[in-house]
């Protein structure tokens, strides 16, 4: 572009139509370049810029202003107009470095505006961290049946001590059938869990959860059974004899209690000594709190039902005289304690962040909750989904909308 | 100014009241200075109160709610005493019931004097911590969460205590002799016949029952424990039986914390040395062969969970409105709610005189302009 100096009144009368400013043109009529660059303010005062100009020419001022500088980097094309010098040749870098002369923020071509990237999902699945998690639980629970043995060991036998004082047994006789019946419970509600995570959406991050919570459950559990070898609770049990040392033996019987769910009914709970704390008693919890934590509200009779299956098995704990009280009580503590605690700290947001005033993060294992969770923002909705794909079928045309994400 | 004083200034004109009634005037009078500028000579009729909002106070002390918090406190104390007391007849004889197998206990043999050590730790970091209580700035809020915190501690500590007895964790305890020969007869018989009772067997245990009870001499003992503070070094602590779960190291662990949160972090060879303490304390608990290694586990969890529970749950006012705070299904939610609903913020690290006295020479401060307040210009 030529220099506005250089700019004939032909050329001044084409860049005023082009800058949408056609009232000047008649009286610029005989003005070029140099005098437009001339103009100033207290011309627009005086007739007859004054009658033409409504702004007292300020847009125009402006406008020139821009030309101007324009003009002004066109000339020092050194790149100077960017604040600093730019090397190299022309078209080794972006457009940025592309000597127009222009100011930064004027080009002549188009431009590309970058449109923001979908969000990421707020729920990512991540099915990796939930194989951790699973591998986890896997390996407290090994842990917990090799404890057991362990713990097998040393039990003090029947006759040398013979069961500590409790309350409730004080109270209530042994009932012989009741150990089943805390069984049978403890498989329903664990399948209806099942089933019911099946159905849910975000199987990975709720599956997670669960392995995470029963892995550290059963670690603890380990831990206060190896410590401290309650003697059995009462006579009516029948422990497997000792194998002092034959190591063999132990691992088949490891096996064998792994294989059988270390239930009583699949007959592979035949060890003592895994009384504090009572892992019947969490396992009916923790399905609980998790099957009413991700269901529908509505569904308050399923709650209920779960309710009295849990409440019922670990009453009947008792009063087959299979744990102690206080097996049960500090059972029912932990588990409820850190199910809020977990899931209280993966609602809120700023619970995720170890400040000082964030006593949460204080536990051993804030770091691995962080890993499971940082990905997750905000509360898991509950949304389900059938885990196979459902093809439209006549009867499902009369659905007008289903709760049931596709 | 003064040629228009009574005409302009007050941009109205003003009659002068006639007569006398020169005291019961509030309008202001025929000045010779406009609105808002009175002779400094004047009477304070002549001033103009503003009311400004009162800056409302995001930490009352509230001394009252303190107090119930001492009294469920003092309650739960009382009631752990008369557990022990009833604990202590059921627990079975140490010549039948032998000591439960304990790791701690296979690796690491008795030593004599642990156990003092370890009430002398105690005593201590309650006395740190009360002098440090002397001089906090909101001694009433941190009060009450101690008493509550301890009290609840106390409380569950009764229950575990009460429904299943523990054996004495070593031959060496020393336990006042029963009072209740009856209640050991009849836990005799059921331990011998534990399977179904025939009628006469039924008939004489429930004569038996009826004969247990000796409410006085346990009365006395209730006291004697309460006076000596349940330390075997006062010689209050000859009842056994309280075992799930250690009283010491709720203790120890418990100061340690209130230590820890309520002083400033500058100070951290303070909470290293009280961390020293508490930490050989419960040591030394599990040396002396006091307690089994289950007891001090599980007290020091619980201790610490509902410490830092109640005080998260206190210092982030968005947990309290969130709907989504599983924190609130804990059985002492409406308790909490009372004591902390009118703190809006976190307890700051702020010190000052427990009793009024100008403070000019005392300069300790959290940060590093002086939180020292005088006590009479709260």
């Amino acid at each position: 572009m030529k220099k506005v100096v250089y700019w004939s009144s032909e050329e001044v009368s084409n860049w005023l139509a082009e800058e949408g400013m056609p009232e000047y043109t008649d009286s610029f009529q005989r003005l070029n370049g140099e005098d437009l660059l001339q103009l100033t303010e207290a011309d627009f005062k005086k007739p007859p810029l004054s009658l033409v100009s409504s702004d007292n020419g300020q847009q125009l001022l402006n406008k020139i202003e821009t030309l101007n500088i324009e003009h002004h980097i066109e000339a020092h094309k050194n790149g100077h107009a960017n604040g600093h010098l730019i090397k190299g040749n022309d078209g080794d870098v972006g457009s940025k470095a592309k000597r127009n002369g222009m100011p930064n923020g004027f080009r002549n071509e188009m431009v590309q505006i970058h449109m923001p990237m979908p969000e990421k999902s707020h729920f990512p699945m991540e099915w990796g961290k939930t194989a951790l998690a699973f591998i986890y639980a896997l390996f407290c629970f090994v842990f917990t049946t090799v404890m057991i043995s362990v713990v097998h060991e040393r039990v003090p036998p029947k006759e040398e001590t013979p069961p500590l004082p409790d309350k409730f047994f004080d109270i209530f006789d042994r009932v012989e059938w009741a150990f089943s019946i805390c069984e049978i419970n403890g498989m329903i509600l664990v399948a209806l869990w099942l089933i019911q995570w099946t159905l849910l959406k975000y199987k990975s991050i709720v599956g997670r959860r669960f392995f995470f919570i029963v892995g550290t459950l059963y670690l603890y559990r380990c831990i206060t059974m190896y410590i401290t070898t309650l003697p059995v609770p009462g006579v009516h049990f029948k422990c497997s004899p000792k194998l002092l040392g034959d190591w063999e033996a132990q691992m088949r019987r490891i096996i064998k209690m792994i294989a059988g769910g270390g239930l009583s009914i699949t007959g592979s709970h035949t060890m003592c000594g895994d009384y504090l704390y009572s892992g019947h008693t969490v396992i009916l919890t923790l399905t609980y709190l998790f099957i009413k934590e991700y269901s529908p509200r509505r569904f308050w009779w399923y709650h209920w039902i779960c309710r009295f299956l849990s409440v019922v098995g670990i009453f009947c704990i008792l009063l087959a005289h299979d744990h102690y009280t206080v097996d049960v009580v500090v059972a029912y503590y932990i588990t409820t304690r850190l199910f809020w605690w977990y899931h209280t700290m993966a609602n809120q947001q700023i619970l995720k962040e170890a400040t000082n005033t964030n006593f949460f993060s204080r536990v051993w294992w804030y770091s691995a909750f962080q890993y499971l969770e940082q990905n997750v923002s905000g509360i898991v909705p509950r949304n389900y989904q059938l885990p196979f794909p459902w093809r439209a079928t006549p009867f499902s045309r009369n659905v007008k909308y289903t709760r049931l994400d596709t | 100014m003064e040629q228009h004083a009574s005409d302009l200034s007050n941009e109205f004109k003003r009659s002068s009241p006639s007569g006398n009634d020169e005291g019961s005037q509030s309008q202001p009078k025929q000045s010779t200075l406009p609105n808002g500028l009175r002779k400094s000579s004047r009477k304070h009729r002549d001033y103009i109160k503003i009311s400004v909002p009162e800056p409302k106070n995001r930490l009352p002390l509230e001394w009252w709610k303190t107090g119930i918090a001492f009294v469920y406190a003092l309650f739960n104390l009382v009631l752990t005493t008369v557990m022990i007391t009833v604990v202590h007849e059921r627990v079975p004889a140490k010549e039948t019931s032998p000591p439960l197998p304990d790791k701690f206990f296979d690796y690491v043999g008795r030593v004599e004097w642990a156990f003092s050590i370890s009430e002398i730790n105690g005593m201590i970091l309650v006395g740190l911590w009360c002098c440090q209580w002397l001089f906090l700035r909101y001694k009433s809020i941190a009060a009450r969460r101690f008493f509550f915190i301890m009290g609840t501690l106390y409380l569950y500590r009764c229950m575990t205590m009460y429904v299943t007895t523990l054996p004495v964790p070593g031959m060496h305890m020393k336990c006042a002799p029963k009072k209740d020969e009856h209640y050991i007869q009849l836990r005799m018989l059921r331990s011998e016949r534990y399977s179904a009772k025939t009628a006469e067997e039924k008939k004489e245990i429930s004569q038996v029952k009826q004969l247990h009870g000796d409410s006085q001499a346990k009365l006395q003992r209730i006291l004697k424990l309460i006076s000596g503070g349940g330390l075997s070094i006062t010689g209050s602590h000859i009842l056994c039986g309280d075992f799930l779960y250690s009283g010491h190291t709720v203790m120890l662990t418990l100061t340690y914390l209130f230590i820890k949160e309520y002083s400033p972090s500058r100070f951290w060879w303070y909470h290293l040395l009280c961390w020293l303490l508490s930490a050989v304390g419960v040591v030394c608990i599990l040396l002396g062969h006091e307690h089994y290694t289950v007891d001090v586990v599980i007290a020091y969890y619980i201790t610490t969970r509902l410490f830092w529970w109640y005080h998260t749950m206190a210092n982030i006012q968005t947990l309290r409105s969130s709907p989504q705070n599983y924190l609130t299904r804990s059985w002492w939610n409406p308790v909490f709610w009372f004591f902390e609903k009118n703190v809006q913020t976190r307890v700051p690290c702020s010190f000052s005189w427990p009793i009024s006295w100008p403070p000019s020479c005392f300069k300790s401060s959290c940060k590093n302009y002086s939180m020292v307040q005088n006590a009479r210009r709260q």
